[in-house]
């Protein structure tokens, strides 16, 4: 029988593996952050260890960092630390660093890709969950927590379970890709599957809708799995997927070479079977906004909120769970989502903070104001994004509407550096979690993709942006 | 291994609420433990004692991948939860450093335990006995691989068996 591209890479990566056992994998590439590295760090210096392979571990500062003008000192003391820790643990133990002031600082699942250090085929860890972002390239990614990260810094392997095989057929084509974005399908998806749909299992992305997708959108997609509940999102590599990673910093030498070999052995087998299938018609979909607590929780722009017992379908804590995001969120069942007037506007991310989200968000806002409601702000995902949306000219159109345009890290997805909600305003987020606090204690989050969070902002209130004009 | 239980009845709870990411700058565990579940309930603190179990629905422990969410659990008493299914980052983390135990209860127990029952679960039985209300359910078996690892005290303790 047939192998799913999963197996094969799983299959080319086994140390050891024995029935009932986890199986040791050898790990290609080991992500660090500032975050969730320390305890790890430390865990290696009481033992005497080294890091195995520091060659293969890449660092970067993302969480924490500020986003505004990074020639002045860090003022939150225990930020200032982590990011000083992060410093020192790469001295200490020849780790390669892209400290804040790098040229290539910036989101790490946006610097991998950029860099050509993520490659298709290999397997890459990082302690944080949205790693799922470079299985667009066919690689084998996965989010883990901080005593992994110390044992891949040790051995340069992880215990692991095999996860089972989930096959997402994405089928159709968009009336309007400039409209209906890969953060639409992705978050149609996990409406439809639920955000534990994916448990244990490894998705690999398939069809025309998804082979249709730029490799900047493709990672949207992949980003996101983990909020379906998957371990990680797979597509297999295509030429667009080759020319991507041609020329880059880090590119291998032999690239041509190794082009060759992944043509011939990263796709799943014709006769494959995986574990479990959905497909998506994308014919038809509309442009998402979520409007509860979970990424689940959302619905079609020109759709009104539902009722509990509609969301829930008879299960009671599905129901109880719209009662509370509903009265979380401030909102009653029965609005429109274009009713719902917004006070913040994030375009940023590991989920849409790519040079391509941000020129399509700049088509709505050329020549426009931000609503005198409303404050936005744009974050670029790397210091290289940065750069190449201000040689186009995209940091004018931004600034002049009156968005910020600030400095590359995960900055307001999740609150943990200056850029928070204050309790009770409302945001349209490009980012990839609407929890309870997760912008900011009280904080409101809606997700929508760039384009959506554009007009919004623009707008004072959601707009459905099929009905502007994009091309 | 008996405790009380605090019962959340509601699925997908994340790591988010579990500990707020303003926190993850804390290194220190005691401090970690007195912000744990400040995101969904701010009494949490003051009401979680030692050896104390939590209770709860589908897809526990979603979201992010921090260490911290077990960590705080843990450090605030918390020695095992009870869920319907866990998040799989969550559930390996909770293991991984010893930190505490996820086990996958059936809807019968789910339904069956209350707020502040007491508890004894049996891990080699496979039994959760509610001592409050005199009733019995099973626990779903952890899979051989994740109990061996639970048996070795860790993820770095964990030595596979020779042959």
């Amino acid at each position: 029988m047939g192998k799913t591209l999963f197996e094969k890479i799983w299959e080319s990566h086994i140390v050891v593996e024995k029935q009932n056992e986890p199986a040791l994998i050898y790990i290609d590439r080991h992500l660090v952050h500032e975050v969730t590295s320390p305890q790890a760090f430390d865990g290696l210096r009481m033992n005497n260890r080294k890091v195995r392979r520091p060659d293969l571990t890449i660092a970067t500062m993302d969480h924490n960092v500020p986003t505004s003008d990074r020639s002045l000192p860090i003022l939150d003391q225990t930020s200032a630390v982590q990011i000083k820790t992060l410093e020192n643990n790469c001295r200490d133990f020849g780790i390669k660093l892209f400290d804040i002031n790098s040229p290539n600082q910036g989101i790490v699942h946006v610097i991998g890709p950029q860099l050509g250090i993520t490659l298709p085929g290999s397997t890459i860890v990082c302690g944080d969950s949205h790693t799922s972002t470079h299985g667009a390239f066919g690689a084998l990614a996965l989010g883990i927590g901080t005593s992994e990260v110390e044992h891949v810094l040790a051995s340069q392997t992880l215990w692991l379970e095999k996860p089972k095989t989930f096959e997402i057929r994405v089928e159709g084509k968009r009336n309007n890709p400039h409209a209906v974005t890969a953060k639409d399908i992705i978050l149609s998806i996990i409406k439809n599957i639920g955000t534990a749909g994916g448990t244990g299992t490894v998705i690999e992305y398939r069809g025309e809708g998804i082979t249709d997708l730029s490799m900047d959108q493709r990672m949207t997609i992949c980003n996101m799995s983990i909020e379906g509940g998957a371990r990680a999102g797979l597509i297999a590599p295509d030429q667009k997927t080759f020319d991507y990673l041609r020329n880059r910093e880090y590119t291998p030498k032999n690239y041509e070479s190794l082009v060759d070999s992944w043509k011939v052995n990263l796709k799943t087998d014709s006769d494959a079977t995986f574990d479990k299938t959905f497909t998506l018609d994308i014919n038809d979909i509309a442009p998402q906004v979520s409007w509860g607590t979970n990424p689940g929780m959302t619905c079609d722009v020109d759709e009104s909120i539902p009722s509990p017992d509609e969301f829930s379908n008879g299960d009671d804590n599905q129901k109880r769970g719209a009662e509370k995001a509903l009265e979380y969120m401030d909102l009653e069942s029965g609005t429109m989502i274009e009713d719902i007037a917004i006070d913040r506007v994030f375009i940023g991310s590991c989920t849409n903070a790519r040079l391509e989200d941000l020129i399509e968000a700049s088509k709505i806002v050329q020549g426009q104001k931000v609503a005198s409601s409303v404050s936005a702000m744009v974050v670029p995902g790397s210091q290289m994004v940065k750069k190449q949306a201000e040689e186009m000219g995209l940091d004018k159109i931004f600034i002049n509407a009156n968005f910020e345009w600030r400095e590359a890290g995960c900055s307001m997805c999740l609150g943990m550096n200056p850029d928070i909600l204050s309790p009770g305003e409302r945001c349209a987020s490009t980012s990839n979690r609407n929890f309870e606090g997760r912008q900011g204690n009280g904080g409101r989050t809606h997700l929508v993709s760039p384009v959506m969070a554009a007009a919004a902002a623009i707008n004072g209130h959601f707009v459905d942006v099929r009905k502007l004009d994009l091309n | 291994m008996k405790g009380n239980i605090i019962k959340y009845a509601r699925d997908n709870i994340d790591t988010d609420v579990i500990i707020p990411g303003q926190y993850l700058k804390v290194h220190d565990y005691a401090e970690l433990a007195t912000h744990a579940m400040e995101g969904l309930d701010p009494d949490f603190h003051s009401k979680v004692k030692e050896g104390d179990f939590i209770l709860s629905g589908k897809n526990f422990g979603c979201g992010s991948s921090r260490e911290h969410a077990p960590i705080a659990l843990s450090h605030s008493g918390v020695k095992a939860i009870l869920a319907l299914s866990f998040a799989r980052i969550f559930y390996r983390n909770s293991v991984d450093g010893a930190f505490l135990l996820p086990i996958e209860i059936d809807q019968d127990a789910y339904d069956g335990i209350s707020e502040g029952d007491e508890i004894d679960i049996d891990v080699s039985k496979n039994e959760i006995k509610n001592i409050t209300k005199n009733q019995t359910y099973k626990m779903k078996p952890f899979s051989e691989i994740i109990g061996k690892i639970i048996a070795a005290g860790g993820l770095f303790k964990y030595k596979p068996d020779q042959d």
